[in-house]
């Protein structure tokens, strides 16, 4: 492979890698820069986009131990995966807004650690609960049948069509949350506010609605991470735990408030991944931890945050 | 013989209850002194029956059980990557338990086991979640030996908790019956004498696999390893390598992969871009379930032949039709043809709905091999119930003749060899994902001698009674 073959395909793969981890993040990353809220539920955001999409898309067996007592069986719309790609971040939206305004809102004047404490405990009790219904055995989540298989792109490998329909659809969502906070009303308020809260209320800009907004967003786009990364790995109750680890680590990198750094944070991260996987696999586990310890010492407020993680 | 050993239990334990009513008039010493005249009178082997401080043996880990209630640990991953083949034992084992007590499946089938307790004990039981973690698991188990005083308690996957666990059952004298544990380790450089494992190794899979796979595939290739970078994948990968290279393939190279990767599209690539013809993909659990589907959507089966080396059914349902003609070796069919089979899988699916997998076998098994061996000893005493399992011979576990080595408590028996069916012609509701291609028989096809292969490293500990 030539020296541009192998650039080009270590790129692929690191965006391949990184998608699902950046979607999860701008939602942590947004809810953090705004709100100064610590927010491990999200992940059971994503975990809604995986179990309901799949129950939209096709169909969702209910085998858990309380589904079996009650006898409960299969449930599914059947409509297709791109029905449940345009429905899930509408309902994950509308299921942020209820976390903010009956979860978070009430714990945003609250130290760190009791948030952290509510929002992991709510992650848990969703991961339960699915456990409890839908069972704690792996469900396959098909792919669409144009993206299924893989596409030889030459000199530079052969790629699953799914990851790089990944890399399509993650471009496509974080480019629309990005002009949504730089050109709009709302964006403009929430951008802001992450810069000085205190100052956009004494100039009597009323922050809560637009902080409600972008909550939801940040719920929507990790729904929609569900439904995107359902279909790459094993479902099971505890994927929404696995995601939420490298997706605070990508906000960690990236800085706090920033969709940029989350996009930056995520590249980093997923080629710190796949470079180490090429050539120091034993390495490929701890690499992320170590890349995020090493810009928090340098630069504590991520590489393109504004506000400290600890402040 | 069994039925005479019941009998004797029985009036054992009744007698014992008398005696201690007694007692509990008499005061302490009494209890002393006729516990003693009940020493003398138990002579000639028979501990059946014998808790509290009569028992002709000496106290010995959790022996003698207090009151007339046995307690076994069940200690399965719950959670983690291998979450799937623990909840498929952890219904095996309370199956088993109810089985002792009541009867049914294999109990009727057993002529040591009786269907009411074991020796004259009932049955209970504890849990435990290992977290496919070998620290969780070690602290799970001592709970149960400490807190729940079990006589005996068995898990496995992954085999870094079974060999923790087995490390543990030596300290403290407590018999542990593996489960589901595949590394060449847990019966050779870390063999106990208070482990017993039933389920073949990695090397045997090595002996099984290579003739037919390479008979199948073609002479002199290259293969290239991903492997689940603990114990099971070491040796795993290590027992591949010696195989098929001395079947005349040679490796390009073999590469670790974190326990509980999600995402192998990276280390995937880089075996394609190895030029290798074969992958070996040494996962298990949810792991095996990725890695395989993600082949398949890589597109590497048009590049390169892969084998799955060790497969099981709940594995194979999360990677559906990625299997398709991908080659591999279980424990045990749930459609074979024998008497054992059936009786398992009509007892399993009756009570929960679903087919048995190997895990739940294994499982079922293990718990009943220890029942069948403390009613053919007699007693709980644990040196007692090593030397009935130690050279023990039987054919009615599902999967043909076995027999329990006494040089390392590895047992020899035969191997499925098989071959993933394609999507339209799997059957989940029969656990049918795959065709068996050769049950790979010992000692012809698999199997080793006392002092080659992993036994060569074996070193069994103390029975604690020398």
């Amino acid at each position: 492979m030539s020296v541009v073959g192998a650039v080009v395909g270590f790129a692929i793969q690191t965006l391949a890698v990184s998608s699902i981890y950046i979607l999860v993040a701008i939602g942590l990353s947004i809810t953090l820069g705004t709100l100064k809220f610590v927010n491990f539920a999200h992940a059971a955001m994503y975990l809604a986009g995986v179990y309901i999409g799949l129950g939209i898309a096709l169909e969702l067996q209910f085998t858990g131990d309380i589904a079996r007592s009650i006898g409960l069986g299969n449930v599914g719309l059947d409509l297709g995966f791109l029905a449940a790609l345009a429905i899930i971040p509408i309902i994950t939206f509308g299921l942020g807004l209820l976390m903010e305004r009956f979860v978070a809102r009430p714990f945003y004047d609250r130290p760190d650690t009791d948030q952290i404490l509510v929002t992991f405990g709510i992650l848990l009790i969703v991961q339960e609960l699915i456990r409890a219904f839908v069972g704690g055995r792996s469900l396959t989540f098909s792919r669409p049948a144009w993206a299924q298989g893989a596409i030889s792109l030459g000199p530079l490998g052969t790629y699953a069509s799914w990851r790089l329909a990944i890399i399509g659809i993650t471009s496509v969502l974080v480019l629309a949350v990005y002009l949504y906070i730089e050109y709009t009303d709302v964006g403009l308020a929430v951008r802001a506010g992450t810069e000085d809260a205190e100052m956009v209320n004494l100039l009597g800009v009323r922050a809560t609605r637009p902080f409600l907004v972008i909550f939801g967003v940040g719920s929507g786009l990790a729904g929609a991470a569900g439904v995107v990364g359902g279909p790459v790995f094993s479902v099971v109750p505890e994927i929404g735990v696995g995601v939420l680890v490298p997706a605070f680590l990508v906000v960690v990198v990236g800085g706090v408030g920033s969709i940029v750094g989350s996009v930056v944070g995520g590249l980093l991260i997923g080629a710190v991944e796949v470079g180490l996987v090429m050539n120091a696999p034993t390495w490929s586990s701890v690499g992320i931890y170590a890349l995020a310890a090493v810009v928090l010492l340098v630069r504590p407020a991520g590489l393109m945050g504004v506000v400290e993680v600890d402040e | 013989m069994a039925a005479s050993n019941d009998n004797m239990a029985e009036n054992d334990t009744q007698s014992r209850r008398d005696v201690l009513k007694t007692a509990g008039a008499a005061g302490a010493a009494g209890i002393a002194g006729l516990a003693g005249c009940l020493e003398g009178g138990n002579g000639g082997g028979n501990g059946g029956g014998n808790g509290g401080g009569e028992s002709e043996y000496p106290s010995l880990g959790n022996y003698p059980i207090e009151g007339d209630t046995a307690v076994l640990g069940f200690n399965v991953p719950q959670t983690g990557p291998y979450q799937e083949e623990g909840a498929d034992e952890l219904r095996a084992y309370e199956l088993a338990a109810d089985h002792l007590n009541n009867g049914g499946g294999w109990v009727d089938l057993w002529e040591d086991l009786s269907g009411d307790g074991v020796n004259g004990y009932e049955i209970d039981y504890v849990t435990g979640d290992t977290a496919t973690d070998a620290d969780t698991a070690r602290e799970s188990a001592s709970r149960m030996i400490e807190r729940d005083n079990v006589i005996m308690f068995s898990g496995g996957s992954s085999s870094a908790t079974a060999i923790a666990q087995q490390g543990l059952a030596q300290q403290s004298s407590v018999l542990f019956m593996c489960c589901l544990t595949h590394s060449n380790d847990t019966t050779g450089g870390d063999c106990v004498r208070y482990g017993f494992r039933e389920m073949f190794n990695a090397y045997m899979t090595g002996q099984a696999l290579a003739p037919i796979v390479t008979e199948e595939y073609g002479e002199d290739l290259e293969f290239y390893q991903l492997y689940a970078d603990y114990t099971w994948g070491q040796t795993q990968q290590e027992s591949m390598r010696q195989f098929f290279e001395e079947a005349g393939w040679s490796e390009v190279d073999s590469v670790p992969t974190p326990l509980g990767t999600d995402d192998y599209s990276t280390f995937l690539q880089e075996a394609v871009d190895s030029g290798a013809d074969v992958l070996f993909l040494n996962h298990y659990g949810l792991d095996g379930s990725n890695s395989v589907s993600q082949a398949i959507d890589q597109g590497i089966n048009e590049d390169m032949e892969i084998v799955v080396p060790l497969y099981n059914v709940p594995m194979a349902a999360g990677a559906s039709g990625s299997i398709e003609g991908i080659f591999g070796t279980d424990d045990w069919d749930a459609n074979l043809d024998n008497e054992a089979t059936q009786a398992f899988v009509d007892a399993f699916e009756e009570e929960y709905g679903s087919t048995p997998s190997s895990p739940a076998r294994l499982a079922y098994s293990s718990t009943m091999l220890y029942a069948a061996a403390v009613e053919r000893a007699g007693t709980f005493y644990p040196p007692e119930v090593i030397r009935e399992l130690e050279g023990y011979e039987w054919n009615n576990g599902g999967i043909g003749e076995e027999i329990m080595r006494e040089c390392d408590h590895q047992s020899m028996r035969d191997i499925l060899v098989v071959r993933g069916l394609a999507e339209e012609d799997q059957d989940p509701d029969t656990g049918r994902y795959w065709e068996v291609v050769e049950q790979s028989s010992y000692p012809d096809s698999v199997g080793y001698e006392c002092d080659s292969g992993p036994a060569a490293e074996c070193e069994l500990g103390d029975y604690g009674d020398e």
